[in-house]
């Protein structure tokens, strides 16, 4: 796209857009690294956190090199082009006057677009992580993250989010990333956890959790965060974007109390870890759903998702059988899947100009968890022969801290 | 004990063993796997009770007390999972055995 009049370039909009890029970043930095590092055992606490800062350095270049290109990109129904690998074309020419805008969201210029849609890769990449930790190697969750933001998260952004995507021409409504970031991210790291294997002591020896502390203070990050990743997909500073703020926090607090209902009716307690996942749930639910529901809505979303999350992280988790370390599936995986079907259920004509469809809303998701599910095993394939992917028996029993990094938590 | 102190005394260890009797030991891997530690620990006292070496011998009692609670804890782990499995566990025990096959 040529360059065009800094005049047309909205104030406001991109205020808010560069603040929920942060907002977005935080989510990841510290956000998730906490959330997943609280969790899983002390002898791999910094390899937890390690993956997630390594995932959001690989995914940052990979991004600029090619993957926002292959998104945004305007190419065909199926993928975008190369016109703006490197960031190529993202100009601001002060004399002139002018700088470039993308065509998806022509009221802020195109580096605040490029880096917010990049706060998004790096989130989902992230996800993906809680499955697999304690036992991949920091050379495998690199090469992952790279190979997979190109091959499986591009496509599928450009799918739902670039106006020629092949899902966006179907109708099919994802606000924020209920599909193109949980539902991926939930397959992703369930075809990881399969293929990787389980812990070396795991369904024999109790697995306790470092601290959850560390995971109470990610998730309320992750809550805040989540006022940049849902209103701020509305890339304005409007009314759907404050409306999408408030659906986004109500549906947090029903997910979290849905969660606990759940688990105080079959486990007599509730627990901090519960609230914080039923949260998470709810938040995931309302994502696709943020732009095009009323806060009513938001309640019943958040709350539905805080029990299917609990049943995903539980019933689910055992039918499965897979060591899914900190349940990625069951809580953004089965979080998205409600939360996008919901979405066609609920969505409101008046909000947004359009109306909602569970067919064309189970159609995308079914696209997006197949091609995901596909697409991490032929990633997970391509690794394997690079580096391999899975540390050895020592250096499970050792742990990760040590056996990868030479470095160790203390006390 | 932190951590830091045991790999602390079980560098003094490897340094000492090194020095008396010139085999080469992990250090870091002493100061985290019982099992290591009290073959190490075994070796340094065979050794000085042949050579009346007391320093040797107290660094390795020293060892051995710092590694004590690691195995108190495996032992633990140990009969929480014998104690779920017979269906006899404690409520400690239970605490610690929600986070067998699953955090949530």
């Amino acid at each position: 796209m040529a360059l065009v009049s800094q005049t047309t370039i909205n104030g406001a909009d991109t205020a808010w857009l560069m603040t929920s890029t942060a907002l977005v970043l935080l989510m990841t930095l510290p956000g998730v690294a906490l959330f997943y590092a609280g969790m899983v055992r002390k002898k791999s606490v910094l390899n937890t956190m390690a993956n997630v800062v390594g995932v959001a350095a690989v995914v940052s270049i990979v991004w600029f090199a090619l993957a926002y290109s292959l998104a945004f990109g305007a190419g065909s129904r199926w993928i975008g082009n190369l016109d703006r690998a490197w960031f190529a074309g993202l100009d601001y020419v002060k004399d002139a006057g002018t700088l470039a805008v993308s065509h998806v969201a022509p009221n802020v210029p195109e580096s605040v677009y490029a880096m917010f849609q990049l706060s998004f890769a790096i989130i989902t990449a992230a996800l993906v992580v809680g499955a697999f930790v304690e036992r991949m190697r920091f050379s495998a969750v690199l090469w992952f993250a790279a190979l997979w933001s190109v091959l499986v998260y591009a496509p599928v952004a450009h799918w739902v989010w670039e106006p020629g995507g092949w899902l966006a021409e179907l109708g099919a409504l994802d606000f924020a990333g209920g599909s193109v970031v949980h539902v991926n991210a939930g397959v992703a790291g369930l075809v990881c956890a399969y293929a990787l294997g389980r812990r070396t002591g795991y369904g024999r020896e109790p697995f306790e959790p470092y601290s959850l502390a560390f995971t109470m203070v990610g998730a309320g990050m992750l809550w805040v965060g989540w006022f940049g990743f849902n209103a701020g997909s509305a890339v304005a500073a409007d009314g759907r974007a404050g409306l999408a703020l408030a659906v986004t926090h109500i549906a947090a607090a029903a997910g979290a109390l849905g969660w606990m209902v759940a688990e105080w009716t079959v486990r007599r307690r509730p627990s901090l870890l519960g609230l914080c996942s039923g949260l998470v749930g709810g938040l995931v639910a309302i994502t696709p759903a943020a732009g095009f529901v009323r806060p009513g809505s938001a309640a019943l979303i958040g709350l539905i998702a805080g029990l299917a999350c609990y049943w995903g992280a539980t019933a689910l988790k055992r039918m499965l059988q897979a060591d899914d370390s900190l349940d990625v599936f069951g809580v953004h995986g089965v979080g998205g899947i409600v939360g996008s079907l919901l979405t066609g259920v609920f969505a409101d004509k008046r909000i947004s100009g359009v109306n909602g469809d569970v067919l064309t809303q189970a159609t995308a998701v079914g696209a997006v968890a197949l091609y995901s599910a596909v697409g991490t095993a032929v990633v997970l394939v391509i690794v394997r022969v690079l580096v391999g992917l899975r540390v050895d028996d020592e250096a499970e029993r050792l742990g990760l801290d040590l056996a990868e990094h030479r470095e160790r938590l203390g006390h | 004990m932190t951590e830091s102190e045991r790999v602390a005394i079980a560098a003094r260890l490897h340094v000492a063993l090194r020095r008396k009797t010139g085999r080469v030991t992990d250090t870091e891997w002493m100061a985290v796997n019982v099992e290591y530690a009290a073959e190490m620990v075994r070796f340094a006292r065979a050794h000085a009770a042949d050579t009346k070496d007391t320093e040797l011998a107290e660094i390795a009692t020293r060892l051995e007390e710092v590694m004590a609670p690691i195995a108190a804890e495996q032992r633990v782990r140990a009969a929480t999972q014998q104690s779920v499995a017979a269906g006899t566990a404690t409520a400690p025990q239970r605490t610690l055995a929600r986070y067998i096959g699953g955090l949530r």
